[in-house]
């Protein structure tokens, strides 16, 4: 995972996607690279990654998303900058596209500039959500995912937590049910995401790289947030 | 069920579906079109029917109609959305009929913006529609209660035979929290029989006519009368609320409801560990409004701050509880700007500050 110029992270509505982009993008930032993270959200109006624009900046991460105040807009706004990104050979590009099918129908609008062979299509899994809470779901969730997006998925990453009340039993339950996705898709899990409180009670538990995440988009309410101040949904832009 | 991670919309809508709910009336708005989305899927699972309608005029008039039939009806829209819905509400409240309503609210007046408020707190508590009536409110601040919440909304409705809101800010209905669904819930009210139902009359019963049309004065009135003493047993047994750092000794009484309190409440924990005393009430029911815990809960603090995401609405119903006893402070954001738990604290340490000047005064 990450070797590819063009990350794209689609998924089921509230699988993570947005949580891990963040974070990939923080660790690209760390490695040196000139990351560009677009937000291709046009599914959920809060809790974007639009949202932690001021604090990306500050890591030289520039997030690709509408400006002014439709930034808080609900509107499909689809901003033009994708395309040359795209097209520049040097730039490195993490997509954070919204939920489902539904979201991931922006993926296919752009078909014609993507660049496959420099491309990686990841699908968050998430086995404590709603509608992709078996294997077969998932599986099914996923075809239309690529179908929408007119681009083959290349890997998976396996995301089932609860929030705080994730345990390694859940982390565990949650690799093998994505392996049985991977294998129905033909598909790798490329790795499995943990957050930072439950990854010592996991580590050496899974033959798959692990992704330590942090959590950015805390409630305001959270007790120790990462993004807080005060205005419109923890941060300021 | 194996818990799960949900988001307040989604949870609200799968509650429902608990609750017995097979029919939905609705039209999107943003933030609560993942109730509207989640019925959509989730009905036809489980033999019930969706539909969108043309406009929240028409969901809501639909509401009125399926709720004549006795069945339990819900509806969700968010503040614009629930203005359009106010006549229809009037009827139902007038012609006693139960149906579920969620108000994911958003930043007005108008059609504002799309993120999370209070501003509606007037608008569920004191009418919004016309005629003397009152809605049931009730206030979630968290996923879990939001859901459990509804679930109860069904049963008060049924018992009241009356309308009844559950009021939420945007973030209620965009964050995510795990959930879990009781399978053998016991309804927290007695159910009673709908023989008032109009399932089609087969000349075995009176006839049962929805209606809310009274033109003799004399009857409207008596009409009125029974409302009120409707509304009279909602204030005297359906109060809720819950208290927050109360149990140790405070000097400032915070009053706050759903995520705005749950903010207040990391505060509290904050303020405690720098020695400051503070403590939360969070009314759950906004009408009933629970006068006499806040009147009570004032009594043992120097003064009360309010805080919510509006111009100040409920801090009247806390000026009514706390009747001059002790002063009251509001602190409210707008606009979609939400108060952080820093933001609190400051607020807090000033009265501290103005209420020992006082006392110094005194």
């Amino acid at each position: 995972m990450l070797a590819s110029r063009v990350t794209i992270i689609v998924g089921h509505f509230g699988s993570g996607k947005t949580e891990i982009a963040l974070n990939l993008a923080v660790d690209l930032a760390h490695r040196g690279a000139r990351v560009a993270l677009v937000d291709l959200d046009v599914v959920k109006p809060y809790f974007r990654s639009r949202s932690a624009r001021a604090f990306m900046a500050e890591l030289g991460v520039r997030v690709v998303a509408p400006q002014g105040e439709n930034i808080h807009a609900d509107l499909p706004i689809i901003v033009p900058e994708i395309r040359t990104l795209l097209r520049d050979g040097q730039a490195r590009v993490l997509m954070d596209v919204g939920g489902d099918d539904t979201g991931a129908r922006v993926v296919g609008s752009l078909a014609d500039m993507m660049p496959l062979a420099e491309t990686e299509h990841l699908l968050v899994l998430n086995f404590r959500r709603p509608f992709t809470d078996t294997v077969e779901a998932a599986v099914v969730m996923a075809r239309e995912i690529e179908a929408a997006a007119r681009l083959p998925l290349t890997g998976l990453v396996s995301n089932t937590h609860l929030m705080e009340e994730t345990t390694p039993a859940i982390v565990l339950e949650g690799y093998r049910l994505a392996q049985g996705v991977g294998w129905a898709l033909g598909v790798p899990v490329v790795a499995v995401a943990v957050d930072e409180g439950v990854h010592p009670q996991v580590q050496g538990q899974l033959d798959c790289p692990l992704v330590v995440l942090k959590r950015y988009l805390a409630p305001p309410f959270a007790a120790q947030p990462r993004l807080r101040r005060t205005g419109p949904l923890f941060v300021l832009n | 069920m194996a818990k799960k991670l949900m988001k307040g919309s989604e949870a609200i809508g799968e509650a429902a579906i608990q609750a017995g709910c097979r029919l939905f009336f609705g039209y999107p708005i943003t933030p609560q079109n993942e109730i509207p989305e989640y019925m959509s899927h989730r009905l036809p699972q489980v033999g019930g029917t969706f539909v969108q309608a043309e406009s929240e005029v028409a969901a809501s008039n639909m509401l009125y109609g399926a709720a004549g039939s006795g069945a339990r009806v819900f509806t969700s829209s968010s503040s614009p959305g629930i203005s359009l819905m106010m006549e229809a509400i009037s009827y139902m409240a007038g012609a006693e009929l139960p149906a579920v309503i969620v108000n994911i609210m958003r930043a007005g007046p108008g059609l504002g913006g799309i993120l999370p408020s209070q501003g509606d707190y007037f608008q569920a508590t004191k009418g919004g529609g016309h005629g003397d009536y009152r809605l049931l409110v009730l206030a979630p601040w968290s996923v879990q209660e939001a859901a459990d919440l509804v679930q109860d909304a069904f049963d008060l409705a049924d018992f009241y035979r009356n309308p009844v809101m559950v009021l939420g800010d945007g973030l209620i209905g965009q964050m995510m929290e795990p959930v879990e669904f009781r399978t053998e819930r016991v309804p927290c009210k007695p159910l009673p029989p709908k023989p008032w139902a109009s399932t089609g009359w087969r000349g075995d019963r009176a006839k049962a006519i929805i209606n809310s049309l009274f033109l003799d004065p004399e009857v409207l009135e008596q009409h009125n009368r029974n409302l009120k003493a409707k509304y009279d047993a909602m204030v005297r047994d359906e109060v809720r609320f819950a208290t927050y750092g109360t149990e140790r000794p405070y000097d400032v009484l915070v009053v706050a409801y759903g995520t705005v309190a749950r903010v207040v409440s990391t505060a509290v924990d904050n303020l405690r560990e720098e020695g400051v005393r503070v403590g939360l009430l969070r009314p759950i029911t906004l009408f009933p409004f629970p006068y006499e815990a806040v009147r009570a809960a004032a009594r043992r603090a120097k003064a009360v701050l309010v805080i919510e995401l509006s111009c100040g609405q409920m801090a009247e119903d806390v000026q009514l509880a706390v009747a001059g006893s002790r002063p009251v402070h509001f602190h409210g954001r707008q606009g979609g700007m939400l108060v952080s738990p820093e933001e609190t604290a400051e607020k807090v340490k000033e009265i501290l500050k103005q209420t020992g000047k006082e006392a110094r005064r005194g």
